[in-house]
This record gives C-alpha cells, sequence and structure tokens, in this order.
C-alpha cells in the first residue's frame, strides 16, 4: 500500500519541541487534547463490558431493583446457575471442540498450499492463487442457504465435523494469503542449505519452515479459534438440537427464552464466553494485530 | 530429467535446484499441485460451489415446500421487485449500511488520531481497543440490550440525570435501527481503528513538521495534510465496512431479530426470514445474489470514486 517510511525518531523530539511553549494552562491544555479522546475511546470500547460484569454479579431480584454499578452484595449466583446448565456445558463442549478442530483444520488446508504458492514454480499458480484468496469475499449469507441445503441432502446437519469443515473452507484464503506472505519473508538460502546437506522436503519442512512460521501458524489458529467460537448464523442454520450447538446459540437460545428476563444469568453467560478468549489474546495480541492488518488490508 | 526441463522452460528460476534434490516427494513435479488442492478444494466446496449453485438455484422454484423444483427463470426476481417488503428492506438497509459507515468512519478516525497521540504507557490501549472484535456479535447483542433497557439500562439512567425521560430503546420502531447501528459500529470499529492507525503510522513525519513551521493550525493540518495522506486507508475502511454491514446478518439477528415490527428487517435479515421462516428457499436465493451483486457494485463504486480523486491503492 502506502510506501513511505515510518520515522519514529523524528516523532518525538520535533512535538517536544513543540510543546515546549508556554503556560501551565497551555499544557494542560495539551494533555487534555492527547487524553480526552482517549478516555472517551476507553468509555466506548469498555463500557458494555462493565455494565454486563456488574449485572453479572447480582442477583436476579437485584437486577432490577438495583440499577447501579456497583452490586451492592456481589454474588456469584449467576455464575453457578449457568455452570449448572446442561445446555451450557454441552455448548462449551461442542465450541471447543470445533474451536480446536478449525484451528487445525485450516492450518492443514492452509499450509502445504501456502507453501506451494511461495516457493515452487508451477504452471498455472497465478491462476490457482487467486482462485484461493477471491473467495476471501464471499459473505456468510452468500453461501448459507446453500450450504444447509447441502448438509440436508448429505445427511450432515447437526454434527460438529460439518461445523469444522464450514469454518476451515471459509478460513482457507485467510490462512493461505498470511502464510504466503510470510514464507516469503524466509530467506531461500537456509532451505538451499538444508537442501545440500541431504534434507528431505517433509525435513525442510518440519525442522526449518515450520519452526520460522511458528508466528504465523499461531495467528492463524487464534484467528480460526476466534472465528468458531464466535460465529454465529451458520451454526444456527447448521444445528437443530444441542448436540452440535455452540456457545454463542446457546446464548442466543436464552435470551429468547420467555418469560421474566434473568438479566444476570445472561451477563454471566456472556462473560464466560468472552474471557477465556481475551485471556488467550492478551498473550499474543502483537501476533495477531500484525496478521489481521495484512490480511484485511489487500 | 523433469528437473532440466524445468529449468530449461524457465531459466529465470532461481531455484531450479529444488525440484530434484528434494526427497522422495520432492522430486515429483506433482508436487505443488498435490500441497495446494487441498485448499482448492477447500474453498471450492464451501465458497464457490455454494456461490454459483445457489445463483443456479435461485432460477428455480418449488410449487409447494417439500415438491420437485421447476425451472423458473427469473421470476424470483421479477416477484422480489414487486413484493413491498423488498423495497422496505432495501430502504433500511441503506439507512444502516449509510449509518454505519457515516458514525463507523468519524469515529474510527477519531480513535485513530487519539490513538496515534498515546504514548508510553498509554499504549496498551491500542491492545485494548481490540476487545470488540474478539467477541461473538451474540454477546455484543446481549450487552448492548443490557445498556439500553428502557427501566433497567444504564443509557437511560444517565440521560435521567439531565432531566431527559429516555425512550424505550428496542420496542421503539425509530430507535431500534439506532441501536442496531450503534452495536454494529461498536463491533466493527476496532479492524477500522487498527487501518487508519496503520495508515497513520506510514505517513511521514516531516510533511507535519513542515506544516507546523508554518504555523498551520491542527485542524488546517489534519484537513490539508493527514486526512488525504490517509486516503488509501479511508477507501479500504469504506469498503470493507460496507461489505461487512450490507452482508451481516449476526448482530441484527441476535440483538432484535428484525424486529420491532420489522423495522430492523435489513435485507440479510430479510433474507434469513425468507430461508428459514418461510422456507421459501428459492425466493431467499434470489435476495442473496441480489446482495452479493448490490455488494460488488458498491465496491466498484468507491474504487471508482477513489480513482477518480488519484488515491493510489
Amino acid at each position: 500500500m502506502v510506501s513511505s517510511t515510518v520515522d519514529a525518531t523524528q516523532a518525538g523530539p520535533t512535538r517536544h519541541i513543540a510543546g515546549e511553549s508556554k503556560s501551565p494552562l497551555a499544557k494542560f491544555g495539551r494533555r487534555a487534547v492527547v487524553g480526552l479522546p482517549l478516555f472517551l475511546l476507553a468509555v466506548w470500547t469498555f463500557i458494555p463490558f462493565l455494565v454486563t460484569i456488574s449485572i453479572s454479579f447480582k442477583t436476579k431480584f437485584e437486577s432490577y431493583a438495583n440499577l447501579g454499578l456497583v452490586p451492592q452484595d456481589p454474588s456469584l449466583s449467576a455464575y453457578k446457575e449457568v455452570l449448572a446448565d446442561p445446555n451450557f456445558l454441552s455448548a462449551f463442549l461442542n465450541s471447543v471442540i470445533v474451536g480446536f478442530g478449525t484451528a487445525i483444520l485450516t492450518i492443514i488446508i492452509g499450509l502445504p498450499a501456502a507453501y506451494a504458492f511461495a516457493r515452487f514454480r508451477f504452471r498455472g499458480r497465478h491462476l490457482l492463487l487467486l482462485f484461493t484468496l477471491l473467495p476471501r469475499l464471499v459473505p456468510s449469507i452468500g453461501i448459507m442457504v446453500p450450504i444447509y441445503r447441502l448438509a440436508v441432502a448429505t445427511n450432515m446437519l447437526d454434527r460438529r465435523l460439518t461445523l469444522i469443515i464450514v469454518y476451515s473452507g471459509m478460513l482457507a484464503p485467510l490462512a493461505v494469503w498470511l502464510m504466503v506472505g510470510f514464507f516469503q519473508q524466509i530467506p531461500r538460502d537456509i532451505e538451499e542449505a538444508a537442501d545440500v546437506d541431504g534434507a528431505t522436503l517433509w525435513q525442510r519442512l518440519r525442522y526449518i519452515v515450520m519452526p520460522l512460521a511458528a508466528p504465523a501458524l499461531i495467528t492463524i489458529a487464534v484467528l480460526a479459534f476466534r472465528e468458531a467460537w464466535n460465529e454465529f448464523t451458520l451454526v444456527l442454520v447448521l444445528t437443530t438440537t444441542p448436540d452440535a450447538r455452540t456457545l454463542p446459540f446457546a446464548l442466543f437460545k436464552l435470551g429468547q427464552s420467555e418469560g421474566l428476563s434473568n438479566f444476570p444469568a445472561e451477563a454471566a453467560f456472556a462473560m464466560i464466553t468472552v474471557i477465556p478468549f481475551i485471556f488467550v489474546y492478551t498473550r499474543i495480541e502483537r501476533y495477531v494485530v500484525a496478521g489481521l492488518t495484512s490480511g484485511s488490508g489487500k | 530429467m523433469t528437473a532440466t526441463r524445468e529449468r530449461t522452460q524457465s531459466p529465470q528460476t532461481p531455484d531450479g535446484r529444488r525440484e530434484y534434490a528434494g526427497g522422495p516427494i520432492g522430486q515429483s513435479k506433482a508436487t505443488p499441485y498435490l500441497f495446494s488442492f487441498p485448499a482448492i478444494l477447500a474453498v471450492s466446496a464451501m465458497l464457490a460451489f455454494p456461490v454459483l449453485y445457489g445463483i443456479w438455484e435461485s432460477l428455480y422454484r418449488a410449487p409447494e415446500l417439500g415438491l420437485p423444483e421447476d425451472f423458473v427463470g427469473i421470476q424470483n426476481y421479477t416477484d422480489m421487485f414487486r413484493d413491498p417488503d423488498f423495497w422496505n428492506s432495501l430502504y433500511r438497509t441503506a439507512i444502516f449500511v449509510g449509518g454505519c459507515l457515516a458514525i463507523g468512519t468519524a469515529l474510527g478516525l477519531f480513535f485513530a488520531f487519539a490513538l496515534f497521540r498515546a504514548s508510553g504507557r498509554l499504549r496498551f490501549m491500542r491492545a485494548a481497543t481490540l476487545a470488540p472484535y474478539l467477541i461473538s456479535n451474540v454477546a455484543a447483542a446481549v450487552m448492548f440490550r443490557l445498556l439500553f433497557q428502557s427501566d433497567l439500562g444504564l443509557i437511560n439512567t444517565f440521560l435521567a440525570w439531565f432531566g431527559v425521560d429516555g425512550p424505550s430503546w428496542l420496542s421503539d420502531t425509530t430507535w431500534a435501527m439506532a441501536v442496531v447501528i450503534f452495536t454494529q459500529v461498536w463491533t466493527d470499529i476496532p479492524l477500522t481503528i487498527l487501518l487508519l492507525l496503520g495508515g497513520l503510522m506510514t505517513i511521514d513525519q516531516s510533511y507535519l513538521d513542515a506544516a507546523l513551521v508554518d504555523g498551520a493550525t491542527p485542524w488546517q493540518r489534519a484537513r490539508h495534510l493527514t486526512i488525504p495522506l490517509l486516503a488509501p486507508q479511508l477507501v479500504i475502511t469504506t469498503v470493507w465496512l460496507s461489505y461487512s454491514t450490507l452482508t451481516g446478518l449476526g448482530v441484527v439477528l441476535a440483538l432484535t431479530g428484525g424486529g420491532p415490527l420489522g423495522s430492523t428487517t435489513t435485507m440479510a435479515m430479510e433474507m434469513y426470514n425468507v430461508a428459514f421462516r418461510a422456507l421459501r428457499f428459492n425466493q431467499a436465493l434470489a435476495l442473496a445474489t441480489f446482495i452479493l451483486v448490490l455488494n460488488a457494485l458498491l465496491t466498484l463504486l468507491y474504487l471508482k470514486v477513489a480513482q477518480k480523486y488519484e488515491v493510489e491503492l
């Protein structure tokens, strides 16, 4: 895209010179110019989370009586209720299986293809690469009805395997795109040296390429897991019983139930689906951000 | 042998050697095809084929659910264009996409500038901004339903401080769309911010310094320097936001289900209703095809506009 370079060394001092001026009031003003938008960003991003966390620690009764952000008598009853719910447990298990399954299958599909596109010269290479990447632009509503009818016709409705296959297929373009870019950055010399020493293709892949590509593999695994963990509309269509339902569907069901809404249970359920992933993400944020921008910026 | 021929065919290939010294699999000319086959199969089976099959099936119709389908040509489309529900959903989609684009881009720019200036310890905000991207549409919908509860929600409690009697957002046919737009922007904005921030970081700082020396005000710098320099990223975020909202179903479905009284039924939602509530699959496929075409046309339009203003992507 834009090819001009980042010159980080210039940014600092210049701003300092510009900021050397005048009164404490001006100083405060400059701080506010930086601080206020950031504060608004924090409010925008975190208020929905805070409200949900707050309600999740209230009892059902308190959720109707106390509107404040701080629960008067913090209680884990909503969490206990959710964790004891068999629908939650089966959905959680399904989500874990579908999430890991999708991450693994996406890499199994994407890795060899990306390696081939990045390293081999073969006839039709560009056309095949384009054919693999272009469907990235297909939205899930475009395939929803056909996939549903295919699943019905092949008796694949309501199976975790169906979800894994569908998600992996949808993620394959992204995976190939990210890994091709990554493999091209790995110097050929290393592989050529190994080649001269008599390493087989498999050995080169196993002991050179894969360890070097670990950041890309982690990124793809995380993005694939995220997609499978969060995807909602296809799982709604492709499952009919709790056998294969994932967490978003179970949470949706909870919100649809009749009677007086159980806000704390909904909030606790939402937080339980969110927290593990945010925890994992904070550890590997670096890779994911890089992967996201290069993946969606094309 | 194979390798020698390969090399003479393309003498510029720097790694002809790899072709014959790669062990049992590596020797074969078929290796790259074998390697890329799973991905090509997966993409064909899960993306390319369903789309084409869906377009083809939109030319058929079953007289009754369960009966064999007859070829009806473009009748599903002509019926669709005569259906007032279609035009209503198109109108709501225009509001939805337009609203999300306007608010998403404006807020995205504002927040990207904010993050760009954040230094030192405040940099953690960059990572934290991504949080809404990491959660499911259903979880976001739960959060925003709690936030916009008519009697108990934080928004109305907040408005009450100023003596404003907030509406019952999600059961009001006007306000429900506003909440849906708001929620959709919330889930989509992390990527917008990330892309714009990436653009800001590639801008050559010396331009800004020169402007600073010439005494340009912050507004002038933003208006005449930064935003034009950000044009490529703005085009990309526009294309992406437009795609994401035009085809987005998760937020609407989880938050309002298209209600109240159909006031948030966008085209994607209408497609879902026709397919999975009315079970008129072929008609739904006509609508889905229309959405895909509209998306392609909009993308072309954005790129044309970008070309007109000589934005280099």
